[in-house]
């Protein structure tokens, strides 16, 4: 009924635009003795051409809207989204989540999943590949040599043989888990299921220690943009890293004495199999951490070898003729110009990144992809839950891809 | 989703500025006027920091190398040599080999010949100009494509018979003897070197997948074309005879092809029979040819200045930019069988998964379409309206060509992200090259055998010999247009 409603609201809707157009134009039209015929007058064509085209999509529309009532009719598949609350199934490795919990939770937990591989991948892909783009520049032939055959060799194959092949080998280099190895007298774990190290866990004051470590942070940025700024004003050497380090450390250090350790340090232990204590991740998110940086990287090593080269030569002689050392012409007069000819293809290779993290479910590692694929297999709605994972993925990009624009419109005034 | 400054080429991506760079910097010719010792002591030890970076890396490259040879001479191949054909055609029936063999060697003779006539048409073309033109020698051609060789005889050499030899060898043959003759043909049959590989293609796919279907269509539309190009060189004029002619041939000629051919309805395998790197080629081929003339449509539908096409186009492109190939093969495997109309049978998992490729590649190539066109001179377009010509005619015959020229660098680019993300269709169950690898190591034989490393290295060697051919190649061209737009 509603829906029926809503078309005919549309259909209205569009009738009433075409009327006010048409009288409208018309008007003019007898204003305006030396008019062209309608069918010669681009205002006519253009709110035809529109018209047509609104109802061929919507034809299309709903051609394709009508099919999939039938279908789904027909196999019984409704429509909502109640199943959400249904208990899912699904055991997470390393989440506190029970098959008993609601599938809500299980994507939630995916979504988190999916949010932990883009943190922590895209900075070490950066790396790596500003590392790689550099030494592919190198004089020293075997550095460039090696960085070439690296990046190439990255480049040309697909991302999921990449994660696929890292888990293998992970598989294959690391022992099973009753062999474990155990470094550093046990403070670190590593087998083929999963590595485990040292980590913090809090204790009496932790809470207002993290509210001191955040106060610290916004400290020393504070000092960094002070001491830039008597820099800027002055000439005199800023020290801007030493000076916020200290005053990080010194906060940081006098609230951890004052709150009489707020947290300890705690090493993993297996206790029946079950890992208590320390910081762990199962091999997997290795797995594809891992494939994915190696793979993003040989991509970004190109985009930072590019941008490097388009600095015009000149540049460099010019900094050469002011006397500037290697690294200074490096750090003042390349690197800032070419990071603003990177900047845009880069946030390029960050999209890609996220939205290979889809791939991670290849090794069973449970991101958004993952969780939704596990859920497919036990014959949940299909529909309602593809449309969970594209808005997800949707998402993400359009927040990555808002932040990047913002800093590239920041960077692009700066060089004006 | 990004802004990025929008320009021809490769540059969609990386911008103007780095792909120019690295194509003028990859394309650099290399000097050897040094004697070895002053090079090595140039590139290897020329400092402190470099000596102990050369005689670290040194030792680790040299460690890795005999640790990477060891294990090649020490490892049991086994499982390629059994899997072979798997891995190259797929499930496709034992006793039907011999059509792969000859729509190859068909298909060899039409590019072959093709690319030999049309290298002939550029040296004339450039010496009515008095432009300088390189030919390009065999081992200029052997430098270009010697990864995708080296990769043939790889896999050449793990067959168990001597048909394959023979087969291969035959097919390089035909790879000379094509070129040659190609280049030799008198310059009007040259000129009509274009449709002659399209005719190949053809009946290259007839061998292979008879002719129902979506081959009697492309067959008709192939048709349709060559004739058009003929009867134009045929009948200029403007009298009503030729003008009939022109406008009427193509399309008698291409609906009684496509009848004929349906009609006869010679036997075949069509793709659902297909596997292996045979399918994982040919979908990347059908996912670029079927999304370029969509592709162009979104480009100029996202430049248009009615808001509803506009409009329209941007959706679409974004949205299937924005989301994960493997999410539109879900889509394909679990929603589209769900939108064809109770009365239809539903396609193929591979049908289906081609129309997604499809839209997926349609929606990559209508951004480097909108770049190219970004880079065509606003004064071309202006000077066209000053001439009187049409809307249609001025995309069609100004801006469509000079922006299709300068893209050509990046649909390679995009033909090589195509080949890799082909790779996605195996988790929804189709057999292709890279699916190849997790069915052989389920095989009773090499359960349990640990053999992944073996296979996976087999298929990423088959992916990077084509893909670092194509890069190569789009670096190549982008360096030769760049050069000229300068």
């Amino acid at each position: 009924m509603f829906e029926r409603i809503l078309r005919l609201a549309i259909v209205l809707a569009v009738l009433g635009a075409l009327y006010i157009a048409f009288w409208r134009l018309r008007g003019a039209a007898r204003r305006n003795a030396d008019a062209p015929p309608p069918w010669r007058d681009t205002r006519i064509l253009v709110i035809a051409a529109q018209v047509a085209a609104i109802g061929l999509i919507w034809s299309a529309a709903d051609y394709l809207w009508a099919n999939f009532r039938a279908r789904t009719e027909a196999i019984g598949l409704e429509l909502n989204f109640d199943f959400l609350d249904q208990p899912s199934g699904i055991s997470i490795a390393d989440s506190p989540l029970n098959p008993n919990a609601a599938i809500r939770q299980a994507l939630l937990t995916g979504v988190k999943n999916t949010f932990l591989i883009i943190i922590v991948g895209i900075p070490l892909a950066v790396i790596l590949g500003t590392l790689l783009g550099v030494a592919r520049l190198s004089t020293n032939w075997l550095l460039s040599k090696i960085a070439t055959v690296y990046v190439e060799f990255f480049r040309n194959i697909p991302v999921l043989l990449v994660i696929v092949g890292t888990w293998t080998i992970i598989l294959n280099a690391f022992p099973p888990e009753r062999e474990s190895w155990l470094p550093f007298g046990g403070s670190f774990i590593f087998n083929n299921k999963r590595f485990a190290g040292p980590s913090i866990e809090g204790g009496d004051n932790f809470g207002a220690f993290q509210v001191v470590v955040v106060i610290a942070l916004l400290v020393a940025a504070a000092v960094w943009i002070w001491r830039s700024r008597i820099f800027d004003r002055t000439g005199h050497p800023h020290h801007r890293v030493l000076y916020a380090l200290g005053s990080f450390v010194a906060i940081t250090g006098v609230a951890y004495l004052v709150l009489s350790r707020p947290f300890e340090v705690t090493t993993p232990e297996v206790v029946d199999r079950v890992y208590i204590g320390g910081l762990k991740m199962i091999m997997p998110y290795a797995a594809v951490m891992i494939g994915l940086v190696l793979y993003t990287a040989s991509h970004i090593a190109e985009i930072v070898r590019g941008s490097i080269l388009s600095v015009p030569k000149g540049q460099v002689e010019a900094g050469n003729a002011l006397a500037l050392t290697g690294f200074q012409r490096y750090r003042f007069v390349v690197l800032p110009q070419a990071f603003r000819v990177a900047f845009p293809p880069l946030i390029n290779q960050f999209l890609n990144f996220t939205k290979n993290s889809s791939l991670a479910f290849a090794v069973g590692f449970a991101e958004i992809t993952g969780v939704i694929q596990n859920l497919f297999g036990q014959s949940r709605p299909a529909p309602q839950l593809l449309f969970i994972l594209m808005i997800t993925y949707l998402t993400f990009s359009l927040v990555l891809s808002a932040i990047g624009n913002l800093i590239n419109k920041r960077l692009q005034i700066v060089g004006r | 989703m990004t802004d990025t400054p929008k320009t021809a080429g490769e540059g969609v991506y990386l911008g103007t500025d780095i792909t120019l760079a690295l194509a003028a910097r990859d394309e650099a010719p290399l000097h050897s006027d040094t004697t070895p010792g002053k090079w090595v002591k140039d590139n290897l030890f020329n400092s402190v920091m470099n000596s102990i970076i050369t005689v670290v890396l040194g030792v680790a490259v040299i460690f890795l190398l005999t640790r990477a040879a060891q294990w090649v001479i020490s490892e049991e191949w086994r499982i390629i040599q059994v899997n072979l054909r798997n891995f190259m055609v797929g499930q496709f029936p034992r006793d039907e080999l011999w059509r792969l063999w000859w729509s190859a060697y068909v298909l060899i003779v039409g590019i072959g010949g093709g690319v030999g006539a049309l290298a002939h048409n550029a040296e004339d073309d450039a010496r009515e100009k008095g432009l300088e033109y390189k030919r390009s020698s065999w081992l200029d051609l052997l430098r270009r494509f010697w990864p995708v060789l080296a990769f043939v005889a790889l896999m050449t050499s793990f067959a168990r018979t001597w048909l394959p030899y023979v087969g291969v060898l035959v097919a390089l043959a035909l790879v000379v003897a094509a070129r040659t003759a190609g280049w030799a043909m008198p310059a009007p049959v040259r000129a009509r070197a274009v449709q002659f590989m399209a005719v190949a293609i053809v009946v290259s796919t007839v061998i292979l997948a008879g002719t129902s279907g979506l081959v009697a269509i492309v067959a008709g539309l192939v048709a349709y074309f060559a004739v058009a190009s003929e009867t134009s060189r045929r009948f200029e004029g403007s009298d009503a005879r030729s003008t009939l002619l022109r406008q009427l041939a193509p399309i008698v000629v291409g609906v009684a092809v496509w009848f004929v051919l349906d009609a006869v309805a010679v036997d075949g395998f069509g793709w659902e029979d297909w596997g292996g790197l045979h399918l994982t080629l040919f979908a990347t081929v059908v996912g670029i040819s079927t999304g370029m003339p969509l592709g162009i449509l979104l480009a100029v539908g996202r430049r248009s200045e009615l808001p509803v096409i506009k409009g329209f186009c941007v959706l679409f492109i974004e949205f299937v930019r924005g989301v994960p190939l493997i999410s539109l093969l879900l889509f394909s495997s679990f929603i589209l069988p769900l939108l064809f109309p109770l009365s239809v049978a539903v396609p193929e998992t591979l049908t289906r998964a081609m129309i997604v490729i499809t839209l997926f590649s349609a929606a990559y190539i209508a951004e480097i379409v909108r770049g190219g066109l970004q880079a065509v001179p606003q004064g071309q377009t202006e000077a066209a309206q000053a001439s009187g010509m049409s809307a249609a005619k001025i995309q069609r015959l100004i801006v469509m060509p000079q922006a299709l020229r300068a893209v050509i660098p990046a649909m390679v680019g995009q033909f090589i992200s195509l080949l890799k993300d082909t790779s996605l269709i195996a988790t929804i169950g189709v057999a292709e090259f890279f699916q190849y690898s997790a069915i052989s190591n389920a095989q009773p034989e090499f359960l349990g055998k640990e053999k992944q490393i073996v296979t996976y290295s087999i298929v990423a060697i088959g992916y990077w010999a084509f893909a670092y051919t194509m890069s190569k190649e789009s670096r190549r061209l982008e360096a030769q247009l760049g050069v000229g737009e300068r």
